[in-house]
């Protein structure tokens, strides 16, 4: 069983009379992406600033690397690097600068050499000395990875990485990911409320929906292309029910509108219900599959 | 090591702000100003004040020299000095909030009462540099401009005169007198500072303040006869103390002990609240 780094539990949290995170628990273990999925406002970023002592928590334990954060806090934050949602560096200084000044207050020795090679392996290079008020949104967000990386941390942190950013960007930032997962065996912890992004980077995650921790687990399991949701809209909304409750009596069938249902359904059979309607003479004007962590964070998002 | 690192990070972020350079620069211009006008028509401010005695006494020699200069700018200045200082220690807490860069810095190895601790220290090595500036500008420039000579004070005891020889060492209290008291301005905004994350509110709160208790402290009102003797304002002009013959020691060492503790008090509330304070930002 790998080592766990990150072990929270029961943490809640609240701002006077709202409760942000309520008995949140979950554990990464070393080596893991670990995805931190939920829509905005879902207490992720309460959740991961617990973490970092940035909010105290009313009640529940966070311990990293075996120690608790409240009494081994300077232990832990000089193994762990960070972005908080967006990265804020002093506008006035130049990016060397700015990495130089955070550099100091790590307790690893970076040098001039080791600022330079940063910012060039985040693909600042040349731009060592322009100010981060001239940086765009994606140079920004870079500069935020080479902060985070620059001491060497055994768990990064990264929250909303992909926020804003272009495409390319956001591809190189999940290469970037998976290069420090495979290449540099590092934990990452990646905070997003978009569902594919987690899919594809992230072997472990927790969904967090209104300060409570939904689901957690292997991200294959839990993403599972074999149990679907099928909505379909049809000619004949009544017959196509009492077609399907006849060959699959235990399924829960949901009304949609006037002419579409939404059911569970394994992937393989959809291919027979469809013959079964259409021989049963039932118009069929469109199938949509879905896999159900996907319908149901999708429901999340829009309530 | 690594508090020792912070303070020096505070000292630079303050060296490459540009606002920092706003106090320099206007005691610079302020300094620049009060001197041509004494250049001037210096000898007529003069005579304002020797007219009053001209009766009983006879003045000679260079009455208008650099001692006189340097204590006329110190007077007139340690009024707008306060507000120089508020603007860039005011900033050095919420300024770090409303940037989101207090996010970046308390996710670092180091405890937050040593990272408020440093801010505190470059805080007041900002404020020693302003009162150094202020120091070389008005008595260095001052002598350089109008030569040297017996130093003439007008008290609310009568006229003080004090020898030139006698002179230097006054400054010098009273230059260390007038940081103490500086620091403690700089305490109260940092301290403002602590509490909010708006970067212009502590500055403006600062400066309200200072201008409350001046009232407070000029109204000759009985019914805050208790509570002068305890307003930093008080404090704030005891400076003057050193321009006094015979020097009124107690008044003086009373003045360092209250300033002492306020900014005792000033930093111990900012570090409880600032231990406390949740990063939402």
């Amino acid at each position: 069983m790998s080592e766990r780094i990150i072990e929270i539990q029961s943490l809640t949290k609240k701002f006077g009379h709202f409760e942000a995170i309520k008995n949140v628990s979950f554990h990464v273990n070393q080596g893991d992406v670990y995805g931190f999925l939920g829509p905005n406002g879902a207490g992720k970023s309460t959740t991961i600033r617990c973490m970092l002592s940035l909010i105290k928590p009313d009640s529940g334990t966070i311990k990293i690397f075996g120690k608790s954060i409240f009494t081994d806090r300077n232990e832990i934050l000089s193994r762990t690097g960070s972005i908080i949602e967006k990265p804020d560096f002093y506008k006035y200084l130049s990016a060397y600068k700015n990495l130089e000044i955070f550099s100091r207050l790590s307790r690893v020795s970076v040098g001039k050499k080791e600022i330079y090679k940063m910012l060039d392996f985040v693909g600042l290079g040349g731009r060592e000395q322009d100010k981060f008020s001239s940086f765009s949104h994606g140079m920004k967000q870079r500069l935020g990875i080479a902060q985070t990386l620059l001491h060497n941390p055994d768990l990064i942190v990264l929250d909303e990485p992909t926020t804003g950013l272009d495409p390319q960007g956001i591809i190189d930032i999940r290469n970037l990911i998976l290069r420090l997962k495979n290449e540099q065996h590092k934990t990452v912890i990646l905070s997003s409320h978009n569902l594919a992004e987690i899919e594809i980077i992230c072997n472990r995650m927790v969904i967090i929906n209104k300060g409570v921790s939904v689901v957690e687990g292997d991200v294959k399991a839990l993403m599972n292309n074999e149990d679907l949701v099928v909505r379909l809209e049809v000619s004949d909304k009544d017959k196509s029910k009492a077609l399907i409750m006849s060959q699959y009596p235990n399924i829960h069938i949901t009304d949609i509108n006037e002419t579409s249902i939404e059911l569970p359904m394994e992937k393989s059979k959809i291919s027979e219900l469809n013959k079964d309607l259409v021989h049963a003479g039932i118009g069929i004007f469109s199938i949509e599959a879905k896999r159900k962590l996907e319908d149901y964070f999708i429901k999340m998002v829009n309530a | 090591m690594i508090f020792i690192k912070s303070i020096y990070n505070e000292v630079i972020k303050i060296a490459l702000k540009p606002r920092s350079y706003l106090g320099i620069a206007a005691i610079t211009v302020l300094v620049g100003v009060i001197l041509f006008a004494l250049k001037s028509d210096g000898m007529s401010v003069i005579s304002f004040v020797t007219s009053s005695f001209e009766q009983t006494l006879s003045f000679e020699g260079n009455v208008l020299n650099g001692n006189l200069v340097a204590f006329i700018i110190l007077q007139m200045l340690i009024v707008q000095i306060p507000l120089l200082i508020a603007l860039v220690t005011g900033d050095l807490v919420s300024g770090e909030a409303a940037m989101g860069t207090i996010r970046m810095l308390l996710t670092q190895p180091i405890s937050r009462t040593s990272l408020l601790l440093s801010k505190f220290i470059a805080g007041g090595i900002y404020t020693l540099i302003v009162i150094i500036w202020l120091g070389f500008m008005s008595v260095i420039m001052g002598k350089m401009l109008f030569g040297t000579g017996d130093l003439m004070v007008l008290n609310s005891d009568g006229l003080v005169i004090l020898q030139e020889a006698d002179v230097n060492w006054r400054y010098l209290g009273g230059f260390l007198v007038a940081f103490l008291a500086l620091f403690t301005v700089s305490s109260l905004s940092i301290c403002l500072s602590c509490f909010t994350d708006n970067s212009i509110g502590p500055i403006v709160t600062t400066m309200s303040i200072i201008l409350l208790f001046t009232i407070i402290g000029t109204l000759d009102v009985h019914v805050f006869d208790s509570v002068r003797p305890f307003l930093l304002t008080t404090h704030m002009a005891s400076w003057r103390s050193f321009f006094e013959d015979p020097l009124p020691i107690q008044d003086i060492k009373n003045s360092i002990l209250i300033l002492f503790i306020h900014n005792v008090l000033l930093i111990s509330i900012s570090i409880y609240v600032f231990n406390k304070k949740d990063i939402t930002a």
